[in-house]
């Protein structure tokens, strides 16, 4: 199926090349964003697809600016719409009217409402907050601490620090690596069993956004803590504060952030 | 309408303001004694569509006038001081074109604001008592303030053509101090907006306690909201004239007109545009205070549950842009001289298609099951374009290409005679690929460094080389054009009518646009009047769906418009009043 998008592509180009040496601003409009369109789809082939929500955006944005850019002269758009001026108005035309008006949007508007009624068995689409507010304060074990503003203890202590590193590395490797992989990438075993899949730490837009505060508070409620204005928010983080000490998720917070070369949000 | 004479204003301006007030207060003292007692934590329900959706559409009603009628007078008083010192009569009318349109609408920005005085009593009392108790005073110097503000107001409009000649300068100083009071106004309300989301602990006590009234008044986002607003003001005011001037434009029944009105919608659409090139520094610097005040605030308004509105805010600028460009395009038909230029269109144009598209990529994405499993917890691309580093990439581009379109149209009819034209325009195109190619390479960067280098040093930069250039260009084109040959005057007037809807789109966009970003701010007290320390208790203390706001902000939008289509109504009634009538208006 992926495959016909670089030929949707290419159709849009060939569309596009020739409206331009034929000067028809409509079939110029229409292969333009034939071209957009396969090229964009075509990015599944390489990689994950663009999301039907962002293909939407694109789409839309494509139809507003080229709109714009084919109306700024006088003589383009007066020809953009002599097709349609055309088709609507002209006598002999007539047949093609009766196929666009009876034939083709009625096709059309059936195709929709069949879409949009036919049985789906997917569950609905949802909206993903990539980082969920965190909470002001929390209970650790019938602790209280504040998550605002604080840092982690174990930065200030130079000396140990290669020993705090060896020690999260281990604590990261019995318990985190199952999900979030041997190479801190998000991939681990377990990792494609949920939805979604769990956070990768590499890379400039996980742990590196956020300060280590917060990290130690997605480690130690997981998602029982997370707040009231991030759902619907799905996450299958346990609750490390069950299975860890206070030190110990300082200490895999360190060795996860030395790890991947990030540096906490300051 | 101005054959009335400026004593008699200053009477009609007290009476019409004290009329709306005590309208207001009788009716707040009758329905506090007809209504039933509020409930046990201080509210009362307003019928159908509920307390909060009431007071949201009548405030946000009432934000657009008052942002109207406190930022047309900024550019209006700055018309008539260049109208002033150069003797432009054009200049002149152009002014007092503006200032018809604030002076009328004071009168429906009073009319909603008193709606807004009954609302909030009524319907919760208990907040009002509070905010009463810590910022009280303000309110009575608000009232007095606006007072000035309207007898200033009134008095400068009506005194116009018996001021004109060697009373100008005094005139204009009267401009002036109506300028004086309308920041004056903006900075008491922003006070209280700005308490009631970052209150100062110096200010006041976690239960509610005064502690000191200035450090209540002077709260983390005060000054920033308060320049915010002041510049965005200006930007929505010029807006709506433009949209005016265009609604004029179309209406237009002779060529002079037409011409009048082409150059109106022009000069007030470079106006909004030129002041809305500052909205995101000081925007910067707003949530760079609220982040101080709480970083939770800051990350939820960021990053959290509104994160999708700063998608929503990235394709209304865009749009803004588009139809911005689209303007100054279509304009260069008007210039003699103009079509040598059309050459740079398309570039421009694919420019600021990519930086748009850029702009609105989306961090948050909403998925399907099947698409969050193929695509993980990032899509190896959007994730990459979806955050500051490209972002801010986009936007400074897409504004250089932009500030290059109005370049273009401005220098489209002239030939330099400078000796040294060849040499200036190798100095502009290498200021345009140096800067660019700066830009692009800091976003680059931007993605190996550490956030707060991003936040605090990078993205500085990238802004800062933006403006530099554009200063440089503009200096630049101002001595390369100095005595330059005028290849033909602009033909104002000869423009299509589908430009000016590119006006009135940049005005609706606008209006909508801060309809949302206001539910946004507001929203970040989450369920707190005043954010941490008195506590919304109410059926509606919960965040509304983006949906739903959307919905709500559009109908605001509608009301808006429909009452500014209201008020372009009425002067043009009122001027053909005064043309049967044989006065100048």
């Amino acid at each position: 199926m992926m495959k016909i998008y670089p030929i949707i592509a290419a159709i849009g180009l060939l569309i596009t090349v020739v409206s331009v040496l034929k000067k028809s601003p409509f079939f110029n409009f229409l292969g333009l964003l034939t071209l957009i369109y396969g090229l964009l789809k075509s990015v599944g082939l390489v990689t994950a697809p663009f999301p039907a929500q962002v293909m939407t955006m694109y789409m839309a944005m494509s139809v507003f600016s080229l709109f714009i850019y084919f109306s700024i002269q006088e003589s383009t758009f007066e020809a953009l719409l002599e097709p349609v001026r055309a088709v609507l108005a002209d006598d002999n035309k007539l047949i093609l009217r009766v196929l666009i008006v009876f034939i083709a949007l009625p096709l059309f508007a059936g195709y929709l409402t069949f879409d949009k009624v036919k049985p789906n068995y997917e569950p609905p689409v949802s909206a993903r907050i990539v980082h969920p507010e965190p909470v002001s304060s929390i209970e650790f074990r019938g602790k209280p601490i504040t998550i605002i503003g604080l840092e982690n203890p174990l930065r200030k202590d130079a000396a140990n620090m290669a020993g705090n590193l060896e020690a999260g590395k281990k604590i990261y490797y019995q318990n985190c690596f199952y999900c979030h992989g041997d190479d801190l990438d998000g991939r681990g075993h377990l990792a494609l069993g949920f939805n979604p899949v769990p956070p990768p730490f590499r890379g400039t837009d996980t742990i590196a956004q956020l300060p280590e505060s917060f990290v130690f508070w997605r480690i130690a409620k997981g998602w029982r803590g997370l707040p009231a204005g991030s759902t619907p928010w799905n996450s299958a983080m346990p609750s490390f504060e069950d299975f860890l000490t206070e030190d110990e998720i300082w200490k895999v917070t360190l060795f996860i952030y030395e790890a991947t070369g990030n540096k906490p949000r300051s | 309408m101005a054959d009335v004479s400026p004593s008699k204003s200053l009477i009609k301006g007290v009476i019409k303001l004290t009329l709306f007030l005590g309208v207001g207060f009788a009716v707040l003292f009758i329905l506090n004694r007809v209504l039933s007692a509020p409930t046990e934590d201080g509210y009362r329900f307003f019928p159908v569509i509920g307390s909060r959706v009431w007071v949201w559409i009548i405030a946000q009603l009432h934000l657009n006038f008052a942002a109207f009628v406190l930022g047309v007078p900024i550019f209006a008083v700055s018309m008539e001081f260049m109208s002033w010192r150069r003797n432009d009569e054009r200049l002149d009318r152009i002014a007092y074109d503006f200032t018809k349109l604030f002076t009328l609408a004071y009168t429906l920005t009073a009319a909603v604001g008193t709606i807004l005085l009954i609302s909030l009593p009524v319907l919760y009392p208990k907040f009002i008592d509070h905010l009463m108790k810590i910022l009280g005073p303000t309110w009575w110097v608000y009232v007095l303030v606006m007072y000035v503000e309207t007898l200033v107001c009134y008095y400068y409009f009506y005194s116009w053509r018996q001021m004109k000649g060697s009373k100008k300068g005094t005139h204009v100083a009267i401009g002036g101090l109506l300028n004086i009071m309308g920041i004056t106004m903006l900075l008491i309300t922003s006070s209280w907006v700005g308490y009631m989301t970052t209150p100062n602990p110096h200010g006041v006590s976690e239960t509610g306690e005064l502690i000191n009234r200035w450090q209540a008044i002077k709260s983390y986002m005060w000054i920033p909201l308060s320049l915010h607003r002041l510049f965005a003001n200006v930007v929505f005011g010029a807006g709506i004239a433009a949209a005016y001037a265009a609604y004029r434009f179309i209406t237009a029944e002779t060529d002079e007109q037409r011409a009048y009105y082409d150059w109106m919608g022009y000069t007030s659409a470079m106006i909004s545009i030129g002041f809305s090139l500052i909205l995101p520094g000081i925007g910067y610097l707003l949530g760079v205070e609220i982040y101080s005040f709480n970083e939770q605030m800051g990350i939820q308004l960021m990053g959290g549950f509104f994160a999708w509105l700063w998608v929503m805010q990235a394709i209304l600028i865009g749009a803004i842009l588009m139809f911005v460009n689209y303007y100054l395009w279509i304009s260069l038909n008007k210039m003699p001289g103009g079509e040598r230029y059309f050459k740079y269109v398309k570039y421009l144009f694919i420019v600021n298609l990519l930086g748009y598209a850029v702009w609105l990529t989306p961090h948050s994405i909403a998925l399907s099951l099947e698409e969050a499993r193929r695509m993980g917890a990032y899509h190896p691309v959007l994730g990459s374009l979806g955050v500051m580093a490209s972002k801010n990439t986009a936007v400074v581009v897409s504004y250089m290409a932009t500030f290059l379109s109005f370049t273009i149209f401005k220098i489209s009819n002239k030939e330099p005679i400078v000796s040294w034209a060849k040499l200036g325009h190798t100095i502009r195109a290498a200021v345009i690929v140096l800067s660019t190619a700066a830009a692009i390479a800091i976003g680059i960067y931007s993605y190996m460094v550490t956030s707060a280098v991003r936040v605090k040093v990078l993205s500085p930069i990238q802004f800062g080389i933006f403006f530099l250039s554009i200063i440089i260009l503009f200096v630049l084109d101002t001595m390369m054009y100095k005595g330059a040959i005028v290849i033909g005057e602009p033909r104002w007037g000869k423009m299509p009518e589908r430009s000016q809807y590119a006006l009135i789109g940049i005005t609706v966009t606008f209006t909508w646009l801060m309809a949302m970003m206001g539910y946004m701010r507001s929203g970040g007290r989450q369920f707190w009047h005043v954010y941490g320390i008195v506590k919304d208790t109410s059926p509606d203390a919960y965040l509304p769906t983006h949906g739903y706001a959307a919905v709500v902000s559009s109908i605001v939008t509608v009301i808006f418009f429909a009452l500014i289509g209201l008020l372009f109504w009425s002067i043009m009634k009122l001027e053909k009043v005064a043309d049967k009538g044989g006065a100048q208006t």
